[in-house]
């Protein structure tokens, strides 16, 4: 197997299915626009079953949900029949990173898929065990493997005929990202040409929601009935991540993959970095957030005056998202744009990730940054904010952040092509 | 319950399974694997069969069926034994 450190590693196709839009058009209309989808979800397995009203921590959870899924009539109904929301959701992505890519007529065993996420079924599950709760002896057979995330990698592998390599990776909220990673250093090495690199749709059940609530990360306490203003990270009334639906597929390749180069690749992956703060709990730690923006720069041979954009994890968590700016500031990065994707989307968690690099790539193409909703006042250090409106401006260097429970930080620099 | 209703139902679920079959006209001499169920479709098939009928048995007990006729048969038979 060659190994190919020095080579220069393209990001070629991106699909993407969010509350805000299907498909990369939609998608970038919405970022623009500044659109959301938040409000009292709805989706089967995500209400508390008996609402005490008299109780605030009874009221409904809010979110951004996908409110219709396209999927391609060339997917046969029998694969779809067991297929859980996550696993659709996939599918359709995939497809359109596929085609955006062209990856078809690439030998199949040069192609890999790397799935961000774990336990990213959970609603699925909980719906299944209730169908069945009194009938399990007829629990359907298939339920043997769909419970596994990696059926997932299994439906797309066979659809789209990958026989390279699948598999999925965990790392919380920067699940999405470290696929990302992953599947660069997975063509880097030479494993495999092409690879993909997915951030799952994480199918949050009642169970979840209710304990990113008691445990104080999820929001809103103050907005519970004003879903439009609940999601507003760094914003100074902020009071924890507000959900949504998403998942988004980037098609990670060497620029010496094709025989014939590719032509306007989204952008190079110029550097990229994870460290770990040695902790098992959910905050989130200075020391490494700075450890990974340092070390993302170094390997992209960048300094820091020279990005001019972040887009920023910015989850509406009270201390999170204070940590954050206190990493750029120490960084010197106030200078850069600094938007956050998840104001409008909601958080994806396992999908984050993956969904805010495209939501960067499409930016870095479209030429403008979107606006960050519900941003009235900024928390400190002042940084440069895109806040209500979207503004022009041509990306040339990035940098995507991304941290998850359990003291995981990853970044990725981003460079114009 | 006669054979053919026990056919029928068969096919009900059969075509759920494998969505292509929706036109098929089902006969006794059908065998699941050439029709293009795969071993994890058989098992469904088998499964929402055996509910729609509310007989638990095993699936030990439905291997020796060569088509859907048999499967039919031996499925009455457990049916009235039950």
């Amino acid at each position: 197997m060659k190994n190919y450190n020095r080579a220069e590693i393209l990001i070629s196709g991106v699909g993407v299915t969010s509350a805000i839009g299907q498909g990369k058009e939609d998608f970038v209309s919405g970022l623009l626009q500044g659109k959301h989808a938040f409000e009292v979800m709805k989706r089967p397995g995500r209400q508390i079953p008996h609402i005490d009203s008299e109780n605030e921590h009874g009221s409904p959870f809010l979110g951004a949900e996908i409110s219709s899924l396209t999927l391609p009539d060339s997917l046969p109904r029998g694969l779809l029949r067991t297929a859980s929301f996550s696993s659709q959701v996939a599918l359709a992505s995939l497809h359109e990173a596929w085609n955006d890519a062209n990856l078809n007529g690439i030998d199949p065993v040069k192609i890999g898929l790397v799935v961000g996420g774990s336990n990213f079924q959970q609603r699925e599950i909980v719906q299944t065990q209730k169908a069945f709760h009194e009938r399990l002896s007829f629990l359907r057979p298939a339920y043997a493997f769909t419970f596994l995330d990696s059926d997932l990698c299994g439906l797309c592998t066979e659809y789209f005929g990958i026989k390279g390599l699948a598999f999925t990776i965990g790392g919380a909220s920067a699940s999405g990202q470290v696929a990302i990673l992953r599947a660069a250093q997975a063509v880097q090495s030479g494993e495999v040409d092409f690879c993909i690199g997915m951030g799952a749709l994480m199918d949050l059940s009642y169970w979840e929601l209710q304990g990113f609530r008691n445990l104080g990360a999820m929001g809103p306490q103050r907005f519970t009935g004003e879903p439009a203003l609940a999601c507003r990270p760094f914003d100074k009334d902020r009071d924890g991540f507000i959900y949504g639906e998403s998942c988004g597929a980037v098609v990670v390749e060497r620029a010496d993959s094709r025989q014939t180069h590719i032509k306007n690749p989204y952008a190079r992956i110029s550097g990229w970095a994870m460290t770990v703060d040695g902790n098992r709990n959910p905050n989130s730690s200075l020391d490494g957030e700075v450890r990974v923006i340092e070390k993302a720069l170094s390997q992209a041979g960048l300094k820091t005056n020279q990005i001019d954009y972040i887009n920023s994890h910015g989850t509406g968590s009270v201390t999170g998202d204070q940590i954050e700016v206190d990493a750029f500031s120490i960084c010197g990065l106030n200078d850069a744009f600094i938007n956050a994707t998840k104001s409008l989307t909601g958080h994806g968690l396992s999908s984050a990730g993956a969904v805010e690099v495209i939501a960067t790539l499409l930016q870095m193409k479209a030429g403008f940054l979107h606006p960050t909703k519900n941003l009235e006042n900024p928390v400190e250090p002042v940084c440069n904010w895109v806040s209500h409106k979207s503004i022009s401006h041509e990306i040339k260097n990035s940098i995507n952040m991304s941290m998850g429970f359990g003291g995981i930080n990853t970044a990725i620099c981003l460079q114009k092509y | 319950m006669s054979k053919d209703e026990i056919i029928t139902i068969i096919a009900e679920h059969v075509r759920a399974v494998v969505p292509t079959l929706e036109a098929h006209q089902f006969s006794h001499d059908d065998k699941l694997k050439e029709l293009g169920a795969n071993s994890v479709d058989r098992s469904e098939i088998l499964m929402m069969t055996m509910e729609s009928l509310s007989l638990k048995i095993s699936l030990v007990d439905l291997a020796s069926a060569r088509n859907i006729g048999e499967l039919a048969g031996i499925l009455r038979e457990k049916l009235q034994s039950s």
